[in-house]
């Protein structure tokens, strides 16, 4: 297990990732694999290890790699009938006893071709183990990124995940959490901006299989045009999961008349003696706040913005770095003002 | 300054405004009181530019354009302010980041470039001071968590980074207790300008005290019915309105 991952710059493509945040080792993985070696990404954290830099790893995809190979014909063919580039990825991450670290899972397509991506990641924690992670889902309009995340927090173990799925034609998020152990805690956020014909969906399970665990979930989305988002989130608690507290949150700003938002917070208890609770909203922006902010000689269009950065905040607030929090920030302010969806040609929309 | 003719409005079917003409010159403050329901906020509301308000006849001149041209923003832009009586909540956005875009704004409309932070940070803690609030204010949620006080004081306190030509200050006095009411009364009398306009919209006499009209106006059911000094101010508190309204 390689400890030091060294930010590499040599990258075949033109890749436009700004300066690295301090204090960040970065990783690339290209098409699946780790770069320079022919094997998919896996970290294994030994016990009591504590990582102090953030591990940031940089998931793009070519067509380079697997471009089919045209014959003449099909290649005039290929024109009216775009080809379809399918991958399937997988990674594994497992914290040994009371080891801790935070990870930074950036997700990029490069060209424009019409990418199908399905991912499988694996995160297990062991005893008091903590993680954090952080998921960058940025792609282009023709790209289908379908991921599972399989999670298992052991006994007093912590993990945090937020999710900023800023772009992308369809992302899917599964998301199977088993909480095995008593004491564990797990927190899981998100924000997802859709717009054009974009879609989103999360789709949880959140099992609180043992006693005295704690689980909180805050996802929110902002759609516009005629995107799409849908939240499928459920909370089971199995009849030993007593004194669980577990909550669940769904809430979605409409910022036009054509997107839509579906959500189905769902709870299942089987014990008796637990705190829990769901909501869900969706709404639009508020129409007094915008007044009194023209008031002050905010023009609409920056009120609006405001607001919609409000409703951002709440997620983005669970980022524990400061710089990469900021930063997250400036993206999805950047991403609200359309600087992203102005510029179709590039597909490197990253931090 | 500001010259209303005639100024109907109403909200969906139901007529409030019913013929309001009001002139009000530079330098002058000028009282706005009247009974519950009189249509008070409502005329702040129109003045300000909320669009769920009809304006259905009557004119407004503002320095000598038409107000109903401009949106809300402009009218700020050309030195309009209202004070809110109830001050927006509004979560996530900080004080700061609030105060900024709209200072910058002006300036941008203006022609000028936005202040750096430095500049902004010194403008903005003396202008805090004004109304005693506490630095710890500007990274706090606009109004999120604020008391009533606290609210208006940061009302005042946007006016003051604002610099409006002419301020409606709209029920200022509700909810303050006697301090609040001093420290708001003295950040308006601290932003006096002799080219700049006042109209303070009140229930009672009390701010009045602090803050001391040239012309004192009296609303009821939709049209001013009594024009006086700031004498009459003193009369209602004695009398209230019955006198006015059945007289």
């Amino acid at each position: 297990m390689k400890e030091n991952y060294l930010f590499s710059p040599k990258l075949s493509q033109k890749f436009s990732c700004s300066v690295p945040l301090k204090g960040t080792l970065q990783q690339f993985v290209i098409n699946g694999k780790v770069q320079g070696e022919d094997k998919p990404f896996s970290l294994y954290l030994p016990q009591e290890k504590e990582m102090e830099d953030i591990l940031q790893l940089i998931s793009v995809r070519t067509s380079e790699v697997f471009r089919p190979i045209y014959s003449k014909k099909s290649f005039s063919a290929s024109k009216d009938k775009e080809e379809k580039l399918e991958l399937n990825l997988s990674s594994e991450y497992f914290f040994d006893n009371n080891s801790s670290a935070r990870i930074l899972l950036c997700s990029h397509t490069f060209s424009l071709d019409r990418f199908v991506t399905n991912e499988n990641v694996s995160i297990t924690l062991k005893e008091g183990a903590s993680a954090e992670f952080i998921v960058m889902q940025n792609e282009h309009n023709k790209a289908t990124h379908n991921t599972v995340f399989n999670v298992n927090i052991a006994e007093k173990a912590k993990l945090k995940m937020v999710f900023i799925s800023l772009h992308g034609g369809v992302i899917s998020n599964t998301l199977n959490v088993n909480m095995n152990g008593e004491l564990a805690e797990c927190d899981l956020s998100g924000l997802y901006l859709t717009d054009s014909k974009q879609m989103m969906t999360t789709k949880i399970d959140l099992n609180h299989l043992k006693p005295k665990c704690k689980s909180n979930q805050l996802f929110k989305g902002i759609l516009d045009d005629y995107g799409v988002a849908k939240f499928y989130g459920r909370i089971i608690v199995s009849p030993d999961a007593q004194k669980t507290e577990a909550f669940q949150a769904n809430h979605n700003l409409l910022i036009s008349n054509n997107a839509k938002a579906y959500t189905r917070p769902q709870l299942e208890i089987y014990a008796d003696d637990v705190k829990c609770s769901h909501g869900a909203t969706i709404g639009r922006l508020n129409d007094l706040e915008l007044f009194y902010m023209r008031t002050r000689g905010i023009p609409l269009y920056e009120a609006r913005l405001l607001q919609q950065m409000a409703f951002a905040y709440e997620v983005l607030e669970n980022i524990s770095n400061e710089e990469l929090k900021s930063r997250m920030q400036s993206l999805v302010e950047r991403r609200m003002r359309g600087e992203f969806a102005n510029c179709r040609n590039c597909s490197k929309n990253c931090c | 300054m500001l010259i209303i003719k005639e100024l109907h409005a109403s909200i969906g079917d139901k007529e409030i405004l019913k013929g309001i003409n009001l002139i009000v010159k530079p330098g002058e403050v000028h009282a706005i009181m009247g009974p519950n329901g009189s249509g008070k906020s409502t005329l702040s509301a129109v003045l300000a530019g909320r669009d769920n308000y009809n304006v259905t006849s009557g004119e407004v001149l503002f320095e000598g354009e038409n107000l109903f041209d401009f949106s809300p923003e402009e009218r700020s832009w050309k030195g309009l302010f209202l004070g809110f009586q109830y001050p927006i909540e509004i979560p996530g956005v900080t004080n700061v980041n609030f105060i900024k875009t709209a200072v910058n704004e002006h300036r941008k409309n203006k022609g000028l470039s936005p202040l750096s932070a430095a500049e902004f940070l010194k403008l903005m803690r003396e202008r805090m001071a004004f109304v005693e609030m506490d630095s710890s204010f500007s990274s706090r949620g606009v109004n999120v968590g604020f008391s009533g006080g606290e609210k208006k004081r940061n009302e005042i306190f946007q006016m003051a980074m604002l610099e409006p030509k002419l301020a409606i200050l709209d029920e200022t006095d509700s909810g303050l207790d006697v301090d609040a009411l001093r420290i708001v009364a003295n950040g308006v009398n601290r932003l006096k300008r002799p080219e700049n306009s006042t109209i303070v919209i009140t229930h009672y006499q009390r701010l009045l005290d602090y803050i001391i009209p040239d012309f004192v106006h009296i609303l009821y059911n939709g049209k001013i019915i009594k024009s006086a000094g700031k004498e009459l101010a003193m009369e209602v508190e004695k009398r209230g309105y019955d006198w006015l309204i059945n007289g």
